[in-house]
């Protein structure tokens, strides 16, 4: 190891603009003459807000001046805003707690209400056994039907109620394959085209993967997976496409058949995106918990943006992925708190994380000539321990000197937690990217982590005990209930899940082994490219971004209801 | 052969330290002086002078089972009498407090009995029977282990151990518990919870920046000992995730 230098720290901006007027090196300011909460353009709306609240209810509500700290509010030190990495966009952390933030809660929905399903078992089952005739036009008027029916319209019975097409506008099913001719038979409103969205070798191998089978990417009402829940969207889709087909296809709506492609649709067809949970969480399909880690790498489309920048693609991973786990997934669904934000936001903001990323990089390039811009199986390094060893051990010392150096950087970063997360994710992600293997990545983890706590003496909050010490010892295993290889890891792997901090990164990780060799995808082709479909209402191949139009309110999410509320 | 500890690797001042904290073979400087009342005052568990609350009546007093685990371990004072457990939390600045979470939790398993301690990044909590932790809390904050201004007793809202320092040298605390007075003496105006005491407690003046650098065990670039320059300790470390890494938990050397 030996220390590099980087002539422009990518966190500069950001600290001279959060820490205006003052010397951010020094290790010097002052406190206590902030005037506590109402420093906060958010907080003084949140306030003026619940005062007009509680005149309508009769019933208290927000009073930071009172409840906090029995009437010390927060605010003693100075409350930052934050700029999301690699926007340019500021705003104020609580801009990005998920409740207050449209564009994160439409990029959970977009991910639970899709389901893919395949079409050749029931096509099979028609030709086969109702002996009908499937052709591009009994298909584009079956998928006519369907996107009539999916939303929630009905196709067969009479006097049947609807739902208003202007709460579930953002219902539709395309379908995609690998067949070039088939897909030029498919009306182009209904079809993924593959060759438009991807590069041509990215699009040539995915298609290879798929040959000629048709898939249909189905995406259900927001408004219904948020009523329901992640289960609900192969139920929904499935009735929806079963009535198509009786439609579309003329069959008898009680006849045995329609057993088989029920049962294609419903079971056998299927691609969840997230897998059933054990019983003990309490979740059904299509919940965050169940999202491997490298099916998540395809849902982010960020690598199809920057195919020449494996770390840009993976550090859009960590901002989705630790806004979906750490966020929604431990900070609610798990520990019902009120959403673990800052353990995320420190992954995604102010550019941090970046830096010492391309740290990793630069370090990379200079001593190992490994041109991260170049992504190729050709390039990657061998996974050995030594060089995992070098290089966390290098990304880790500079994170550490960097937060040292930039006193206010420190403080930006004001909990163990959130430097732990962004060390070791830097370091992962170097060794991943590197070395195109996930595990190696994982290790280069643990490594950051041993070295972070012997450094500082401090790691993390007690959840770090239970994983970041021990995770050396499973990084490389694939001994069931100990190891598995990083793709096939998720949120709910034994020793990550319950814990804030981590899966996000992991994902981002797992993803930066592929993109660094410039695979095609992680896991699935299935879902990289059902993802690519720029029809979806949260656009994936730059989720940072979209993050930061929700936080400054730009962004128009699905699943309003204001057609049929009073107007306010 | 009898087991020697070495406590940890590294050949900078900062590994040195942390070697002494640990070792109860090295006697630590005492540095200030500071009343029992006093300890007893910021601690906030009971009054000056009250008695001790229990959790059960005396240990001898009570039929003890016939165990053979009770007649191997001898119990604390604490335990003898039926004290309750209560706390003790400490907050250290990364601007080279003499000691820091993971420190503490080392140093006071080596050095005492009976305690549970809880170690995170902003905090380290250590638990014991209550007359036993005013006992330990006194070591702890007379020692060469604390300083006035950068160590502090919290019970919550212990933000502040990675901010930037106060100009006059104290490390943050939203509820300014103590504060710097003219005098130069550091006083707490508010017990561990944070409920204003009765009187002022003095706890000592700060130390300067020199004592801080050479007494602490924390490794940091800008203020004190390099972590990069201590080449020992990084060594150790890759070889411990090395170790770790290929033969879990009861690794043996190539």
């Amino acid at each position: 190891m030996a220390k590099i230098e980087r002539a422009q720290k990518l966190f500069l901006d950001s600290l001279n603009q959060k820490f205006k007027g003052q010397d951010i090196e020094s290790e010097k300011t002052t406190f206590y003459n902030f005037n506590g909460v109402r420093q906060s353009p958010r907080k003084r709306e949140f306030m003026k807000e619940a005062e007009a609240i509680e005149k309508e209810r009769g019933i208290s509500m927000y009073d930071p001046e009172r409840c906090h700290l029995g009437g010390i509010p927060m605010g003693q030190r100075q409350l930052m805003s934050y700029q999301v990495s690699g926007t340019g966009t500021y705003c104020e952390g609580d801009d990005l707690h998920f409740v207050n933030n449209a564009a994160m809660q439409q990029f959970w929905d977009d991910i639970r209400r899709t389901v893919i399903v395949g079409m050749d078992m029931a096509h099979a089952t028609l030709q086969k056994r109702l002996g009908k005739e499937v052709t591009p036009e009994t298909i584009n008027e079956y998928l006519h039907i369907l996107n009539h029916a999916m939303p929630g319209a009905a196709v067969v019975q009479e006097h049947m109620v609807e739902t208003h097409p202007g709460l579930v506008d953002d219902c539709y099913v395309k379908v995609f394959t690998g067949d070039d001719e088939m897909a030029d038979d498919i009306e182009p409103q209904f079809l993924i085209d593959v060759n438009k969205l991807f590069g041509e070798e990215q699009a040539e191998s995915l298609k290879a993967e798929v040959g000629k089978s048709m898939y249909q990417a189905i995406h259900i009402p927001t408004i219904v997976s948020r009523t329901c829940d992640g289960g609900t969207t192969s139920r929904w889709s499935a009735m929806q496409i079963g009535m198509s087909f009786i439609a579309a296809y003329r069959m008898c709506a009680g006849e045995a058949a329609v057993a088989d492609l029920s049962y294609a649709a419903k079971h056998a067809g299927v691609v969840q995106m997230g897998s059933l949970l054990p019983a003990r969480r309490a979740r059904g399909p299509n919940e965050p918990g169940g999202i491997k880690f490298g099916l998540f790498g395809d849902i982010i489309q960020a690598d199809r943006k920057h195919p020449n920048d494996p770390a840009r693609a993976s550090l859009e991973v960590v901002g989705a992925g630790v806004m979906l786990f750490d966020q929604i997934w431990l900070g609610s669904y798990m520990s019902g708190g009120v959403g673990f934000t800052q353990y995320a936001t420190a992954a995604y903001t102010d550019n941090i994380l970046d830096e010492f990323t391309y740290y990793g990089m630069d370090y990379l390039k200079d001593k190992y000539d490994f041109d991260y811009t170049a992504p190729s199986p050709d390039q990657i390094l061998e996974p050995t321990q030594d060089i995992v060893n070098d290089l966390a051990t290098e990304v880790n010392l500079n994170a550490m000197e960097q937060y040292e150096q930039f006193p206010t950087m420190m403080e930006d970063h004001f909990g163990g937690s959130q430097r732990a997360g962004v060390m070791a994710a830097a370091c992962g992600l170097t060794c991943s990217i590197s070395t195109g293997n996930s595990n190696a990545g994982l290790n280069g983890w643990y490594l950051s982590m041993l070295m972070h706590k012997e450094g500082w003496s401090r790691l993390g909050f007690f959840g770090y005990d239970l994983q970041d010490q021990c995770g050396s010892a499973n990084s490389l295993a694939m001994d069931a209930d100990r190891g598995l290889m990083g793709e096939l890891r998720g949120p709910n792997y034994p020793n990550y899940a319950m814990n804030v901090g981590h899966q996000g990164e992991y994902a981002a990780i797992v993803s930066g082994a592929h993109y660094g060799r410039g695979d095609e995808f992680c896991y699935s082709p299935l879902v990289k490219i059902c993802f690519a479909d720029p029809s979806l209402k949260f656009d994936f191949s730059d989720p940072r971004r979209e993050f930061a139009r929700g936080a400054v309110r730009e962004f128009m999410p699905a699943g309003e209801r204001s057609l049929v509320i009073p107007a306010r | 052969m009898a087991y020697t500890p070495q406590y940890g690797p590294g050949t900078s001042v900062v590994a040195q330290n942390r070697r002494n904290q640990m070792n109860p073979d090295h006697k630590l400087e005492k540095v200030r002086d500071i009343t029992d009342e006093d300890i007893v005052m910021v601690l906030g568990h009971r009054s000056p002078g009250s008695a001790y609350p229990t959790a059960h009546p005396p240990l001898a007093e009570q039929q003890e089972p016939d165990c053979p685990m009770r007649k191997l371990v001898k119990p604390t004072d604490g335990a003898k009498a039926g004290d309750r457990v209560r706390y003790v939390q400490f907050a250290d600045s990364m601007f080279n407090a003499p000691s820091q979470p993971y420190q503490r939790t080392y140093a006071e398993m080596y050095r005492f009995r009976a305690i549970d301690p809880g170690t995170l990044s902003g905090r380290q909590i250590v638990e014991c029977r209550e007359r036993d932790l005013e006992q330990y809390t006194k070591l702890l904050v007379e020692t060469e282990m604390f300083d006035p201004a950068l160590v502090s007793m919290r019970g919550a809202t212990v933000h502040g151990h990675s901010l930037r320092l106060s100009e006059d040298g104290m490390q943050f605390d939203a509820l300014q518990r103590c504060v710097l007075a003219e005098n130069g003496v550091v006083k707490y105006v508010k017990d561990q919870i944070g409920v204003p005491l009765d009187r002022a407690v003095e706890i000592g003046k700060p130390m300067d920046a020199e004592w801080l650098k050479a007494h602490s065990t924390i490794f940091h670039s800008l203020v004190g000992t390099a972590y990069r320059d201590d080449k020992e300790y990084i060594e150790y470390i890759q070889r411990i995730h090395t170790l770790r890494t290929k033969y879990g938990f009861m690794p043996t050397e190539e």
